[in-house]
């Protein structure tokens, strides 16, 4: 399975992707997404949901189907934009609450055994180079915290460039 | 000289973000104008904006999601952005202050370039930032002296902080990690899980639950 998160109107992704393809589970922004309220509910009173109910409860579901994760965001200061980090946010329960030492520091242990491929697309009128290098650097951090390998980063000014 | 303290955890006072901010607070000067806010929700109120945009140093004070800013206070930024695009005068120096889960202070470091990008954007000058590990242990012994024990290598930094943010000053970002050794930190995490899920009425196996 591939899951796509993304923040494009209906508009958007429909000239992107006609046809959703039958392996591949969509999370897009329908304006009722919850920001998360830091209470690790997700691990201790609900393990492997979020407590908040809404549309985004079961991301960390969602991540643990798939074995590629593609993501487009509008770049905001290198990093993602509101709508897909809060997707990310909610999904933390894709991870175990217990730590281990990956890349020499601490980190969470995996909660399943699905191995992701990760590509990225940002995209934005105006992205500089230091945004870039900065995006660079979160894609391989969030890499190492969810333990998956970062197939591609792409940086393009129109939503029309991406390839997916 | 007026300063913001924003809080940007949706925990509200009960967060390592609280305790970090009071640590400053107590640093700076009796004759300075602090206006003490919490940015919890996704968007700031009129009333905060402008007061906010009034400030001459701005201190954001937020825990690491996903190894960036939590979503909540990233829309908040991008409000921030729009209302200093519409303000003419001076813009204020930003300093943050980013507490993290994990044990290595330097996994703040994405962070904290995120809020340097911001400044860029929008206006203000960055002015320094610390990363700090360990937050779970910053909020657990809250009620410890500011310069002592395991808090002692936070208040140091904290200190050459406010000093930079009465100066006006940057300097290099600072990291720190927690007063004490990695595998006490992973241990005494991992029994506060254990206490956590049992007192929610579920079993221990139960923290290791698939969907
Ligand atoms: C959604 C979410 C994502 C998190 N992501 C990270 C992370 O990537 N790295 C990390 O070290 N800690 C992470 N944490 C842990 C928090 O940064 C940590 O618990 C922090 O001390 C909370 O600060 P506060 O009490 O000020 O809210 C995350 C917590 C939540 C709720």
């Amino acid at each position: 399975m591939k899951l796509l998160i993304h923040d494009l109107n209906e508009e958007q992704l429909s000239k992107l992707i006609p046809v959703k393809p039958d392996d591949t589970t969509v999370i897009s922004d329908d304006g009722s997404i919850r920001h998360c309220l830091g209470c690790f509910g997700c691990w201790v009173k609900t393990p492997g949901t979020c407590v908040i109910h809404d549309n985004y409860a079961d991301t960390g579901e969602k991540i643990s189907k798939c074995e590629e994760v593609v993501i487009i965001s509008k770049c905001f200061y290198g990093g993602f934009s509101p709508f897909v980090k809060n997707v990310l946010d909610r999904g933390i329960s894709y991870m175990h609450p217990y730590f281990t030492i990956r890349n020499g520091e601490l980190h969470h242990r995996r909660r399943y055994g699905n191995h992701i491929d990760l590509s990225v697309w940002f995209y934005g009128d105006n992205i500089t180079e230091v945004e870039k290098e900065t995006a660079e650097r979160l894609i391989h951090a969030n890499a190492i915290n969810l333990d998956c390998s970062v197939k591609s980063v792409g940086f393009v000014r129109e939503i029309e460039q991406v390839t997916v | 000289m007026k300063i913001a303290l924003i809080n940007g955890s949706p925990r509200h006072k009960d967060s390592a973000s609280a305790v970090i901010l009071q640590m400053l607070k107590r640093m700076l000067a009796e004759e300075n104008e602090i206006l003490e806010l919490y940015c919890a929700t996704p968007a700031f109120a009129e009333h905060d904006l402008k007061q906010i945009t009034s400030c001459d140093r701005l201190v954001f004070s937020f825990p690491l999601y996903v190894d960036a800013i939590p979503s909540h206070l990233l829309r908040c930024l991008s409000q921030l952005e729009e209302a200093y695009s519409a303000k003419a005068g001076s813009k204020p120096a930003v300093y943050a202050l980013v507490n993290c889960g994990f044990y290595e202070g330097s996994q703040n470091s994405v962070a904290l370039d995120i809020i340097k990008n911001w400044c860029h954007k929008a206006g203000p000058t960055y002015g320094q930032g610390i990363g700090m590990g360990g937050g779970g242990m910053l909020l657990a012994i809250s009620g410890v002296p500011d310069d002592k024990g395991p808090k002692r290598i936070v208040y140091e930094a904290i200190k050459t902080m406010a000093n930079n943010i009465l100066a006006g000053a940057s300097a290099d970002n600072l990291f720190v990690s927690p007063g004490f050794p990695r595998f006490a930190y992973k241990l005494s995490a991992e029994f506060g899980w254990r206490k956590a899920i049992k007192e929610n009425g579920l079993k221990v196996k139960d923290l290791s639950r698939r969907m």
